[in-house]
């Protein structure tokens, strides 16, 4: 039941590689490595967002205050670092936010009781933007310490610290959520929530846990955020919940969970990345972006809803 | 495995997808890799905040113009969907940087934000000229925008003209606290009420954060506390039209003069109609003009002044007609 076949991540990669295909023909500038380190570290937010909303996704809920999340850790972290607070501190500070934001979803669902994660994270997305834009009185922070930009928004060996960081969230969330009982539980309770409370699996606390650790995403993505524009803005993120569900369901995890893993994820991400990336170097105006992402996500799940159908009557 | 046919459909799909969006706009695929033979062309990009109102069309009329006015030179215009995407524009400026324009005309969604975009380019060797919005870039060619201070001053100028030479209480209504080009505009109107017009005594300044419904009740809050209140200056348009809805509620249409900033079409036409006394205009397209030409003059070597006033003019009901067109 949790790991899908091989060939579900097929369709993803297989459209991964023919947008590549497809851009390096229309645009000389597309596929020089330049360009390419670039998509990866423009990517590496939105990846780590996904890789929270995955979570989630599995145990068939949605988290829609991510976006806010990672505005209101910024302002945090930002004004820490501002007032002298040390790096790594506020650092830390901010991923613990961000974590305490994400279990105070869970508990919504799981202790009040609110029908639908839909519900409680759209009340979480309200309180997280209207607290980063009073603490920050709606001016961004700037003046943030010269160090911070430096490394984590520099380079390791020539690959760019973003994608460092993004590359190490998703190889332990692979293992977290392949090897240990802990994701197992995760996509039991995606699967079929009552059988799961049958089997013993505790699924309040591990509810509670896969929306913290979407919390900790985003207080990890807007660690990085603040580097890449060196500052905290109170309207960062503003919309990035769904870049990031876009990710995750174009990377083939099913909105009715049980569905999904890490590398499809990935995939979706740079899917993203890719087409924002080429249409830019194309000159396509912004609103035709919207259009083709568009076009993209109901295609992909269109893909999902015609494997399943084949997977049914073979 | 039937599984895979459909599989590769859906991906030939979503190509197909890609490329019909590309298709839309793009004027420059240049799949052949011998088109550097070809007779070099400047490319030159105009990034704005947005594009999704008249200002920033205008603005991309006058870049238009000038990369017209010189051959070979091509110009592409893009913005985030929003103002507020700020990463948006982020991502914007290093793809365009990478494409190999030579030189960017930036509006900076996020002055302290884009900073570490713009130093990128520079590195590159991409001059980068700014327009509308000032940012604290050192490496940048100039900034080309509107003196708000000065405009602020000629509002105060409209307005003593509105209400003439008798002795007179007027009130200002700010925009968001902090804002550089709002401020700017209230301390040109106090300074220009203070040193220029004996007349008028500024009794009263709230912000209305630049939003229509604020404007309403800070002027009602204004004319509770000041009935005689005899002219306003809203910082722009959207605050300078609600403070009008507020006094007209009170029956007190022209007898309160209210001058605003931006000489929007909705504020322009109040302006006809009598009910404003004028707005302050910018000029978009000189910024997208001087803009371009800046870029221009900085590629070939050319000495670029590092502070470009693109002007305001006063919209009253004698001058309208050609900001209605």
């Amino acid at each position: 039941m949790s790991r899908s076949p091989w060939w579900q991540q097929l369709a993803p990669l297989l459209g991964l590689f023919l947008l590549c295909l497809v851009l390096s023909l229309a645009s000389p500038h597309f596929l020089t490595v330049d360009n390419l380190l670039n998509v990866l570290r423009q990517s590496a937010i939105n990846a780590i967002l996904a890789l929270g909303q995955l979570v989630v996704i599995i145990t068939a809920g949605i988290d829609l205050s991510i976006g806010s999340v990672v505005g209101l850790t910024i302002v945090v972290l930002t004004l820490l670092m501002r007032h002298g607070v040390p790096v790594l501190l506020a650092a830390a500070v901010a991923l613990a936010l961000g974590t305490a934001i994400g279990l105070i979803n869970g508990l919504l669902l799981t202790r009040l009781r609110l029908p639908h994660p839909f519900i409680s994270t759209l009340g979480t997305l309200n309180v997280a933007r209207g607290a980063a834009l009073l603490l920050a009185g709606g001016v961004p922070i700037s003046g943030l310490p010269p160090g911070f930009r430096e490394v984590v928004a520099g380079s390791l060996l020539g690959v760019p610290m973003p994608v460092v960081i993004a590359a190490l969230a998703y190889l332990v969330m692979h293992v977290f959520l392949g090897r240990t009982v802990y994701g197992r539980d995760l996509y039991a309770i995606g699967g079929n929530r009552e059988a799961a409370r049958l089997c013993g699996i505790p699924v309040d606390r591990r509810l509670n846990l896969a929306y913290a650790l979407s919390g900790a995403s985003a207080g990890l993505a807007a660690i990085v955020l603040a580097a890449r524009m060196n500052s905290g803005f109170p309207l960062a993120g503003t919309g990035a919940e769904l870049d990031a569900i876009a990710a995750v369901i174009i990377g083939g995890a099913s909105f009715f969970g049980g569905v999904g893993t890490v590398g499809g994820t990935l995939i979706g991400a740079l899917i993203i990345g890719f087409l924002r990336n080429g249409l830019n170097l194309l000159d396509v105006s912004a609103f035709w972006q919207m259009i083709v992402i568009g076009v993209v996500i109901v295609v992909a799940v269109w893909i999902d809803v015609l494997r399943q159908r084949v997977g049914r009557t073979a | 495995m039937k599984g895979t046919t459909w599989i590769g459909w859906g991906a030939v799909l979503m190509a197909a997808g890609a490329l019909a969006g590309c298709r839309g706009s793009s004027e420059n695929i240049h799949p052949d890799p011998g088109a550097s033979v070809q007779p070099k062309e400047i490319e030159i990009a105009l990034v704005t905040k947005a594009m999704d109102s008249e200002f920033w069309l205008v603005m991309a009329d006058g870049a238009k113009a000038a990369a017209a006015a010189r051959p070979g030179v091509k110009l592409s215009i893009v913005a985030p969907d929003r103002e507020i995407n700020i990463d948006q524009q982020v991502t914007i400026l290093e793809d365009q940087t990478r494409k190999g324009v030579k030189a960017l005309v930036v509006s900076p969604a996020g002055s302290a934000q884009i900073l570490s975009a713009l130093e990128q380019a520079t590195q590159r060797g991409v001059p980068v000229i700014l327009v509308d919005t000032d940012a604290p870039f050192d490496k940048k060619v100039t900034y080309i925008g509107t003196n708000n201070r000065r405009g602020g001053q000629l509002a105060a100028k409209g307005l003593a003209e509105a209400i003439g030479s008798a002795h007179a209480e007027v009130a200002l209504i700010s925009g968001v606290p902090g804002n550089e080009s709002q401020d700017e505009r209230a301390l040109g109107f106090i300074d220009a009420v203070a040193s220029e017009y004996p007349n008028l005594k500024l009794v009263a300044q709230q912000p209305g954060n630049s939003e229509r419904a604020l404007g309403l009740t800070v002027m009602e809050n204004i004319l509770t506390a000041h009935p005689n209140v005899k002219g306003v200056f809203a910082t722009n348009d959207q605050m300078a039209l609600g403070a009008m809805e507020a006094l007209e509620a009170r029956g007190l249409r022209g007898k309160v003069k209210i001058v605003g900033f931006d000489a929007t079409k909705e504020a322009v036409q109040a302006t006809v109609d009598g009910r404003l006394a004028g707005s302050v205009a910018q000029n978009p397209f000189l910024m997208g003009q001087r803009g371009v030409e800046a870029a221009l003059a900085a590629l070939d070597g050319k000495p670029v002044e590092k502070r470009i006033d693109t002007g305001t003019e006063l919209v009253t009901a004698a001058n309208a007609a050609k900001y209605l067109k």
